[in-house]
């Protein structure tokens, strides 16, 4: 996996530490969502993707917070707890949403399948994490199939 | 010192954690085209949304009838809830019609959900989600109208523009196909239809400046048969309608976004259109602009438009014609007749497309005057940038989505009556791919409405209304016990004498109706069944109720015993 610094810049970086927006019980009580890393999943040869996502101590936020896909398809995840604490992981899926248990110090896998283009949240669904800070984003790039698509000229987009 | 990690395992089906057991009989497995064309005659069963391929929404039953309703009662109530965040979480609505197959019910919900449940208890036998992306363009709201039954599965589409089948025996998807494209605004929630070995599909994103389209799938492998556009292109039938040198018929909306009807002696699919794009702003496209807020009369096994009668031609009110277009016969005459959002009753030969007349089924009409034999003036619209018109009824119509229903018995019309106006000003905007094109700013009214289930007869006579003080904005259900049930803005479920209209039971449900409701039968006891969750394009329908709580249940109803 890719630890990619932009387009988080710099001085969105800084400001976010400043005004406390990127942490726990500062300016806010919980993180503000989206304001951590940004990676990319890595791709097999045969197109399956494979990604890690992990809670870091007193954080309780995802890392990254934002996980891109270069396609849909099927994600394997390495999902990784290094918190002190409880929590879990449900993760949106075709077919059913995925749930994984994640007591302290724990490391699980999971395996999903999204469609793409699209963004989706995923979170850890107990008491408030999620509105602490344990909801991230896996956005999948791409266009859909060009049999899918409309039978007009190219469009302009915004 | 390096600890290792404790092993967390697989993640697992979120539904492994409840008391569901994955697994319901096997009671698709024989439904085929044959015995879809006599679904009526399975009065136990609902096994195509409008309950048969005419789209009258009636039932044979009458176990319950006008002499006991009064005794019906919650047999059972189903809950969805919601875990996690989902895309247009403000506007999902309970918009389903759920299918009976002896004994189980396949409910779509919104967010790509689908349950099989018990029809006897409403025990969850398996489910199916699937994952929608959050940031999914939706016009009106999350939401899903239900699915169709055939060959061991179910079908049923995603706001996310996927066609998915699915094992009815478990929920395990068979196949799946993308069926829209995403990134142009297209999205679909129409309820499938299964016509031969075809699934019948439309697409939905018609605010957005898509192309509208209907599709035939293979039943058995999701492979497209045939693709129809509602737009023609440059050169194509009715492409005189459209500006000759310019990109409007691109943009041109006219999506099939509700299911249509079905003869099989005609071999026709009776499919509604939608809005032109943009919604309010005619400059940019002048013409009638076919097949825009038309009846489009398909060809069922080849998609070629045979007929088309257009209710609203050159659309600046947002006058979609998508709503159900009824079968039903007079004097050995085989007509249709079609309650249309521009506030009239039109009723056609429908062999032909032939107009037999036009009548107005709602109090407030002033956006223009269609006479009985069907010439249309427009007199108030949207013309000059940036001027307020007010004008009834508003772009949610006399009648929204929402169906009525048609009793052979008593041969009257239900109709859900929304009296709503609205004030838009032209503002126009450049088109950009899957952003919103309406070309105007619009607010419809929040402190002057009104809304009844009306009976008319077929020619369009008013024999009865029941008031309320909102408008209508969920189906009507009619039966052979002469009932007419149908569901209000403010929660309650209520009967009605079909033959006078009085009210003869009501239950508060909770919360706001705008779906669909059915009827079934298990081991002989009749039960009425209704989605029950308030939203959807609410800002359009009733901005008045906007503020009213959201619901996801489903109840059903039975006599004591």
């Amino acid at each position: 996996m890719t630890i990619v610094e932009e387009p988080v810049t710099e001085e969105r970086s800084a400001l976010l530490a400043r005004l406390g927006l990127d942490g726990q019980n500062k300016a806010s009580m919980g993180r503000v969502l989206a304001t951590g890393s940004i990676a990319e999943a890595t791709e097999r040869a045969d197109g399956t993707m494979e990604a890690t996502i992990r809670i870091s101590e007193d954080e309780i936020c995802w890392e990254p917070a934002i996980l891109v896909l270069p396609h849909g398809g099927v994600l394997e995840l390495t999902v990784i707890n290094d918190d002190k604490n409880t929590h879990a992981c449900l993760l949106p899926s075709n077919g059913d949403q995925k749930f994984l248990w994640l007591v302290n110090h724990s490391k699980g896998r999971a395996t999903i399948n999204l469609d793409g283009p699209g963004y989706y949240w995923y979170s850890s669904p107990g008491g408030n994490d999620e509105g602490r800070g344990l909801t991230a984003a896996i956005v999948v790039q791409g266009e859909v199939p060009p049999e899918a698509r409309l039978d007009r000229p190219e469009q302009p987009r915004p | 010192m390096t600890i290792e990690y404790v092993d967390a395992g697989e993640a697992i089906n979120h539904s492994a954690l409840s008391a569901m057991p994955g697994i319901a009989p096997a009671v698709t497995d024989n439904i085929d085209y044959e015995r879809l064309l006599k679904a009526r005659s399975e009065s136990q069963n609902w096994l195509t949304y409008y309950g048969a391929y005419d789209g009258q929404r009636y039932s044979l039953l009458d176990q319950i009838n006008s002499e006991n309703v009064s005794k019906i009662a919650p047999a059972w109530i189903f809950q969805a809830g919601q875990a996690g965040q989902i895309a247009g979480a403000s506007t999902y609505a309970f918009e389903t019609c759920p299918l009976i197959v002896d004994g189980v019910m396949f409910v779509t919900g919104w967010d790509g959900w689908f349950w099989a449940l018990d029809a006897a208890s409403g025990r969850e036998l398996w489910r199916y989600k699937h994952a929608v992306p959050f940031d999914v363009s939706l016009c009106c709201g999350n939401v899903n109208r239900g699915c169709a039954v055939a060959n061991g599965k179910v079908y049923f589409v995603t706001p996310n523009a996927q066609l998915v089948a699915l094992d009815a025996t478990n929920g395990d998807v068979v196949w799946q196909k993308t069926i829209g494209d995403v990134r142009a605004g297209e999205s679909a929630s129409i309820a499938p239809t299964v016509i031969k070995d075809l699934l019948i599909t439309g697409s939905a994103g018609g605010e957005f400046g898509v192309r509208g389209h209907i599709d035939a799938w293979d039943l058995e492998t999701g492979e497209q048969r045939w693709r129809t556009y509602t737009v023609p292109k440059p050169g194509e039938p009715g492409s005189e309608t459209w500006p000759a040198d310019g990109e409007a018929w691109q943009r041109g909306g006219g999506n099939h976004w509700v299911t249509g009807s079905y003869d099989p002696e005609t071999n026709l699919y009776y499919a509604g259109t939608g809005n032109p794009a943009p919604d309010f702003d005619g400059e940019v496209r002048e013409g009638d602009n076919l097949y825009t807020d038309s009846l489009v009369a398909l060809d069922v096994d080849t998609g070629e438009i045979k007929w088309h009668y257009q209710f609203t031609p050159h659309d600046l009110w947002d006058y979609d014609s998508t709503m159900e277009m009824t079968l039903f016969e007079r004097d050995g005459k085989k007509l249709l007749g079609h309650f249309d959002k521009n506030g009239y009753f039109f009723v056609l030969d429908r062999t032909n497309g032939e107009l037999q007349h036009v009548t107005p089924f709602v109090d407030r009409i002033d956006w223009g005057v269609i006479t009985r034999d069907g010439k249309v003036t427009p007199r108030k619209y949207p013309e000059k940038e940036g001027e307020p018109v007010h004008f009834y009824p508003g772009p949610a119509g006399a009648k929204e989505w929402t169906h009525a229903a048609y009793s052979p018995k008593t041969e009257m019309f239900y109709v859900p009556v929304a009296d709503v106006g609205a004030t838009a000003t032209r503002r126009r905007r450049e088109f950009k791919e899957s952003m919103p094109y309406w070309g105007a700013g619009v607010a419809v009214d929040i402190d002057d409405m009104a809304g009844s289930v009306s009976a008319f007869d077929t020619h369009g006579e008013e024999k009865w209304r029941w008031r309320l003080d909102y408008p209508m904005a969920a189906s009507v259900l009619a039966t052979a016990g002469d009932l007419v049930f149908a569901g209000t803005p403010t929660g309650e479920f209520v009967a009605l004498d079909a033959r006078t209209g009085e009210k003869l039971w009501e239950f508060q449900c909770g919360s706001g109706h705008h779906g669909s409701s059915s009827t079934y039968s298990v081991d002989g006891k009749q039960y009425v069944v209704v989605p029950v969750g308030w939203g959807g394009w609410l800002e359009g329908i009733i901005p008045g109720m906007l503020g009213a709580g959201h619901g996801s249940a489903l109840i059903a109803f039975a006599l004591p015993g």
